[in-house]
């Protein structure tokens, strides 16, 4: 479970931040831009010492409105994903369902990085417009520059998710347990939090050209992650993908394993070794999947073809019964969230 | 009281709406504008009296957004 978690803060830390801050940015800029102008009015002159190039006056202040935004933000996602959570509690996904979910998600991604591409305007209805009265309170608060503002404009980053975030929601609401998903989405919002600090903080700075190449390359980001979730729904399908085809260049059967009709399969926390196996067609195939320690999601194991849908113990040995199939059938299996894969060929 | 809407051709995320409508505060006349990501547009419901139609297209053009002509 702990390396949900830790996968979690790390798609936080790398695209979950980028594209947050394409979606949340703006917002945050926006009330740091006031606080900023009160600031240089505030201040005292820069003094001019003799020789010496003049002071710029220091921003104590910039620093504090962003990390009470971003702890605000922690607190209000950490709380939708206990939300979350509770919901999916009284929901269950099977393989099918998920990778249905996935599919979604994923033309979703796609469609939001072509619409920050600017490709066509018919990309812009893949964008979830927050009601006007919110927009307008956000609007009005992010004016006031006290203590508070920062600190509900962080918590109502809730109502504009990005594109990973939603994703990310779906995971939550997927897991099915109020705690384990507000930990996921804690854990993922603390991820986004120093990407989202570092470019704020110099957010400022931040020229408008320099601003667009920044949204190419998120927009960039997007797709490609768009792209990946697909290939993990079609993994979940069981149907060709290009993960799929890359593990099974990885890993060539080896010549001297003659096709069984007894496999072992280990489930091991960074996926499945090994990744190909021979078996024999014609016969009922057992397959052995052995976990030792295994806490990724490679314990969530499917194959597609037969239905098989099962939560592996952590350490142990889960037998599988696969019907008679012919000569040249491949069989793909994978873990539950599509990244894990690995084949059976049927000989 | 009219309403007038204009085409906006550099609207490139919903945070512009955000933008948009925030000269309803700054502007007085103006009723409510509505601003919106997808249709690129912006519909402004204004005053005669106390604002027109040139002041709004100025304050328009200082947010940084080009109405189309």
């Amino acid at each position: 479970m702990l390396e949900q978690y830790l996968l979690a803060f790390i798609t936080g830390l790398t695209t979950g931040g980028l594209s947050c801050l394409a979606v949340q940015g703006g917002l945050l800029a926006s009330s740091l831009a006031s606080q900023i102008e009160r600031d240089l009015l505030n201040a005292p002159p820069a003094p001019l010492k003799k020789g010496k190039r003049p002071v710029r006056p220091a921003r104590p202040n910039s620093a504090l409105p962003i990390l009470l935004f971003l702890a605000a933000k922690l607190a209000a996602y950490t709380l939708l994903g206990l939300l979350l959570g509770w919901l999916g509690s009284f929901l269950t996904f099977d393989p099918i369902t998920r990778a249905g979910l996935m599919i979604v998600i994923a033309l979703f991604m796609v469609g939001n990085g072509l619409r920050m591409l600017n490709v066509h305007p018919f990309f812009r209805n893949f964008v979830i417009e927050p009601p006007r009265f919110i927009t307008r309170a956000i609007r009005r608060t992010a004016k006031e520059t006290d203590t508070a503002t920062p600190l509900f404009l962080g918590a109502l980053t809730v109502f504009i998710p990005c594109g990973v975030t939603q994703a990310m929601m779906a995971a939550a609401l997927g897991l099915g347990d109020p705690l384990n998903a507000a930990l996921l989405m804690f854990a993922f919002t603390l991820g986004t939090s120093p990407v989202f600090f570092v470019v704020a903080y110099f957010t400022t700075q931040l020229g408008a050209a320099l601003e667009k190449y920044f949204m190419r390359f998120v927009a960039i980001v997007i797709l490609f992650l768009g792209f990946v979730t697909f290939d993990n729904a079609l993994n979940l399908l069981g149907a060709p993908s290009v993960s799929g085809l890359f593990t099974a260049q990885q890993a060539p059967a080896s010549p001297a394993t003659l096709p069984s009709d007894n496999l072992t399969l280990r489930a091991e926390n960074r996926g499945y070794s090994p990744a190909r196996l021979a078996a024999q067609a014609g016969v009922p195939v057992t397959l052995n999947i052995v976990t030792d320690n295994t806490t990724s999601c490679a314990r969530d194991f499917v194959i597609p073809a037969i239905k098989y849908y099962a939560l592996l113990p952590v350490t142990g040995t889960e037998t599988v019964q696969i019907p008679p199939q012919p000569a040249g059938t491949t069989m793909r299996f994978t873990c539950s969230m599509g990244m894990y894969t690995g084949l059976i060929e049927f000989k | 009281m009219p309403q007038k809407t204009y085409t906006i051709t550099n609207m490139e995320c919903p945070n512009c709406a955000m933008i948009l409508e925030s000269i309803e505060d700054k502007l007085p006349g103006i009723r409510e504008i509505r601003a919106s990501y997808k249709k690129g547009q912006v519909t402004v419901e204004f005053d005669e009296k106390l604002v027109s139609e040139a002041e709004i297209l100025v304050a328009i053009k200082k947010k940084g957004y080009i109405t189309a002509p």
